[in-house]
């Protein structure tokens, strides 16, 4: 038998029943199931089951925010060193941003598993693999620069009231990751928004730095050009090498990721595409409409699409099943709806230039609310049989 | 003919489809009728255990319709009557006697003829088919009970296939019973004014005698077959909604009925197993598990429809309205990282698993591949359903105890094909759950 099987059968007594160590049940059990792929016998029809399951289905979304991930860690090098000016290889810059994100991640995923196992424990029931995906989709929300305490706030704001105080995973209302997101926002605006810190070397702390959707052009100056003025070109933006939240730079990475998920059915297209064409559809609309030349009024589809997080939010959060509405239909309103918000958000309330987050938590809200719409509105096709 | 389009439902190739070929299997020690496969009976028994029986003496009747009746398919002794927990009859066990051959002991009932067939009076007719104890074989929708004599159905749905994707072929089944099989759509025109005959697809090119007779072609995606399924896409009205149907199979054994006046016991069976393809096989109703199966050499499960039928052991006999044994190994025990393996040789109807790149025909296993967890409202499940229900906002009605909510839903629609539950990543046993739910509807209305 493999040795670490035989190693977890020999420890499963003090786990389980009354052994010493009972509480820690659920985390045992996700340890277990995590080495070992469970698969009991079909006890009722149908007796013969899909292969896919919870975990495989969460892993998919970690594996879709891989690149997301590296191409984040080796951002916040790059930019810490050319904050410095300085610039960093692709190694030293990797090395330097993991410094920053690994720690962030490391005390997300420890603290996210506490609270799950001391809810799992009371609940009895197992620990849900949707923290997975919540533990690396909130660190990569953060600037690099986040004090650890605000990540272990905010993943606790986000499991606990995001959450477990709607009964755990499947019974959430809003995405747990953007719930403890939006909490360190309000809370802690100095750290999260306006100015985007850029992680620097220990010694010299941070520099600060305007993310893009804070920029205003001069007088007579196209916001386009007050954009790539500040650095922000087109280019720039599309693939991410500027300063920003850890994992929503890069559009490109996060389209990559996007289209994973699309390819696997683990993400709804039909969110992402609502959700793009909602964006492009309205950014278009103010493009046209004559006047506002120098704000992000004007600036086109396609800065808005790699500007942000919108391409990270439309790809990874608002495709979790949980808190997005489960009919065609309502997906895609909720998705276009998404796109709408994000685009009015930023150009019409410059103190929350980060649309995406809220529109997000908005269409969370409303999602049962579509989705009882299209019920009753398919029930009503139907014909009765009672 | 007309096709009917069945957009969602199971498209997977699966390996071990039957052989087109048949087998006569010798004559069985014992045979039985079985209470377990018949939907809603409360069976009331007729026979005590040592009494002699003929091919056509009544063993059991339903108490809710003492007129439905259970008859012996052999002559012999009554051998054991198995009861389960709370004294629920399981089967009535009969010895059969050896020899048992061409003057075979057996119940003589009226015959009719083509010419007298359209003369019979309804009631009669089904009087007849009652004392014959074939009645049961037509049923009502949505719950597919035994069909109430008193109702005028809309329509009558016959279907050449049965409840699995590897039911018999229906040309074994049918082959050189085309006369029995005219006779039982005359049969049929005596009591419904709307006949329905459905065939799957693949199941055509290979039908000879019975094909003019087929008025609907059904795609080959499991369960598009199923009568409910096919009374879905053909319903206009709600009055349709009581439509009756009947297996072909079935109908045959109406004809031979009424034609020979003697109870027909003559089944086909298919034995499915993976990496297999056995004949089909020629056989009394009620024959012996273990003589059909041969040799069980996993530890896996056997059962009489993959997707809807029931898990049977070695020792019991087949039912009366099965006609598919599928043998469905176990896997090999828990798998390091499965949950992140690439999965080339791993069936699914999702896109996360190397496999779903491949056709070859796969290879499913009877557990779980996971554990349960709440309900993530993916819409998988909405996804695969065949007759457009979104059976996880059933289950959460279900579960808010709101009946009227999930009627309204079309929970009676749902022919219990056991896909969505098949499909669910957070193997939440839907059909289950629906399937009990609609049965304590039935209970109340009672
Ligand atoms: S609800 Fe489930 S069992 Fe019922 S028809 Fe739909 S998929 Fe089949
Ligand atoms: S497939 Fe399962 S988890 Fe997905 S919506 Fe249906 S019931 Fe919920």
């Amino acid at each position: 038998m493999n040795p670490l099987k035989k190693f977890l059968n020999s420890t499963e007594k003090h786990f389980t029943g009354s052994g010493k160590l009972n509480r820690f049940e659920p985390l045992f059990d996700a340890t277990k199931t995590f080495f070992f792929f469970p698969s009991p016998k079909v006890k009722h029809t149908p007796f013969v089951r899909d292969n896919l399951d919870l975990k495989r289905y969460m892993s998919f979304v970690i594996i879709a925010l891989l690149p997301v991930l590296i191409f984040g860690m080796y951002n916040t090098g790059l930019q810490s060193g050319l904050a410095k000016g300085e610039t960093y290889t692709i190694f030293k810059s990797l090395l330097t941003g993991a410094r920053f994100v690994v720690p962030i991640i490391i005390v997300t995923y420890a603290v996210g598993f506490f609270w799950e196992t001391v809810f799992a424990s009371i609940r009895g029931h197992k620990i849900s693999e949707g923290l997975l995906v919540t533990g690396l989709l909130f660190p990569l929300t953060l600037p690099a620069t986040i004090p650890l305490w605000q990540v272990a706030l905010g993943i606790s704001f986000g499991v606990v009231i995001g959450k477990e105080v709607f009964g755990g995973t499947g019974r959430n209302i809003l995405n747990p990751a953007l719930t403890g997101r939006a909490f360190l926002y309000f809370s802690y605006p100095v750290s999260l928004s306006g100015n985007i810190w850029v992680a620097g070397n220990p010694a010299v702390d941070g520099v600060s730095s305007a993310t893009a959707l804070a920029i205003v052009a001069r007088e007579g100056q196209t916001i386009t050009s007050a954009l790539s003025d500040a650095g922000f070109s087109l280019y720039n933006l599309f693939f991410g090498f500027i300063p920003g939240a850890i994992g929503e730079t890069s559009a490109f990475c996060c389209l990559l990721g996007a289209v994973f998920l699309m390819i696997t059915r683990i993400a709804n297209f039909r969110i992402i595409i609502g959700g793009i064409s909602g964006l492009i559809l309205t950014s278009l609309v103010f493009y046209l409409i004559p006047g506002g030349n120098d704000s992000w009024l004007n600036a086109g589809p396609l800065y808005h699409l790699s500007a942000g997080g919108f391409l990270f939010g439309i790809s990874f959060m608002a495709t979790d099943p949980v808190s997005a509405p489960g009919t065609n239909p309502g997906r895609w309103i909720f998705g276009f709806l998404i796109g709408f918000f994000t685009i009015v958000i930023r150009v019409a309330n410059p103190a929350f230039v980060e649309g995406i987050m809220l529109s997000i938590l908005f269409m969370n809200v409303f999602s049962p609310l579509l989705d009882h719409m299209v019920i009753r509105y398919t029930t009503s096709k139907r014909i009765p049989n009672v | 003919m007309k096709s009917i389009s069945i957009k969602k439902g199971f498209k997977l190739p699966l390996s071990g489809l039957p052989d087109i070929s048949a087998i006569q299997l010798p004559e069985p020690e014992t045979i039985a009728v079985s209470a377990m496969d018949i939907p809603y009976i409360r069976p009331k028994l007729l026979v005590k255990q040592g009494d002699l029986v003929k091919t056509g003496t009544s063993l059991f009747c339903d108490k809710k319709n003492k007129s439905i009746l259970y008859l012996s398919p052999g002559t012999g002794r009554v051998k054991q009557i198995l009861f389960g927990p709370r004294r629920k009859l399981i089967e009535v066990v009969i010895d059969l006697n050896k020899n048992q051959d061409k003057n075979e002991a057996f119940v003589k009932f009226d015959t009719l003829t083509l010419k007298t067939i359209k003369a019979v009076p309804r009631t009669t007719l089904i009087k007849h088919l009652q004392d014959g104890g074939l009645w049961q074989c037509f049923r009502q929708l949505p719950a597919k009970d035994t069909a109430d004599e008193n109702l005028t159905p809309a329509m009558i749905i016959v279907s050449l296939n049965g409840n699995d994707p590897f039911s018999p072929h229906p040309q074994v089944v049918l082959d050189n019973e085309t006369r029995y099989f005219e006779f039982g759509l005359k049969v049929l025109q005596q009591l419904v004014k709307k006949i329905v005959v459905t065939c799957r697809k693949d199941s055509l090119t290979r039908l000879n005698g019975c094909k003019p007779f087929i008025t609907h072609v059904v795609p080959d995606t499991y369960p598009a077959w199923d009568p409910g399924t096919v009374l879905y896409k053909l319903k206009r009205s709600e009055k349709e909604n009581n439509s009756w149907c009947i297996s072909a199979e079935h109908l045959v054994l109406v004809a031979k009925l009424l034609l020979d006046g003697r109870y027909p016991v003559k089944r086909v069976i298919t034995v499915t197993r993976s990496d297999d393809k056995k004949p089909h096989i020629i056989t009394r109703q009620g024959a012996p598990v273990k003589d059909l199966i041969g040799q069980m050499d996993t530890t896996g499960i056997i059962t009489t429809g993959r997707f809807n039928g029931r898990s049977v052991n070695p020792d019991s006999h087949l039912g009366f309205f099965e006609n598919t044994l599928n043998i469905i190994h176990d896997n090999d025990g828990d798998e390091m990282f499965g949950f992140i393996l690439p999965g080339l040789s791993k069936p699914t109807v999702s896109k996360t698993f190397l496999s779903c790149l491949t056709s070859t025909p796969k290879d499913l296993d009877c557990t779980i591949h996971g554990e349960e967890r709440a309900c993530i409202n993916c819409g998988y499940c909405t996804k695969i359903c065949p007759i457009d229900l979104a059976p996880n906002f059933i289950m959460k009605a279900l579960h808010a105890d709101d009946i009227e909510d999930a009627l309204g839903f079309g929970l009676l629609d749902c022919v219990r094909c056991g896909l969505c539950s098949f499909t669910c990543p957070s193997k939440i046993e839907l059909t289950k759950l629906l399937s009990d739910g609609m049965d304590a509807h039935f209970k109340d209305k009672e």
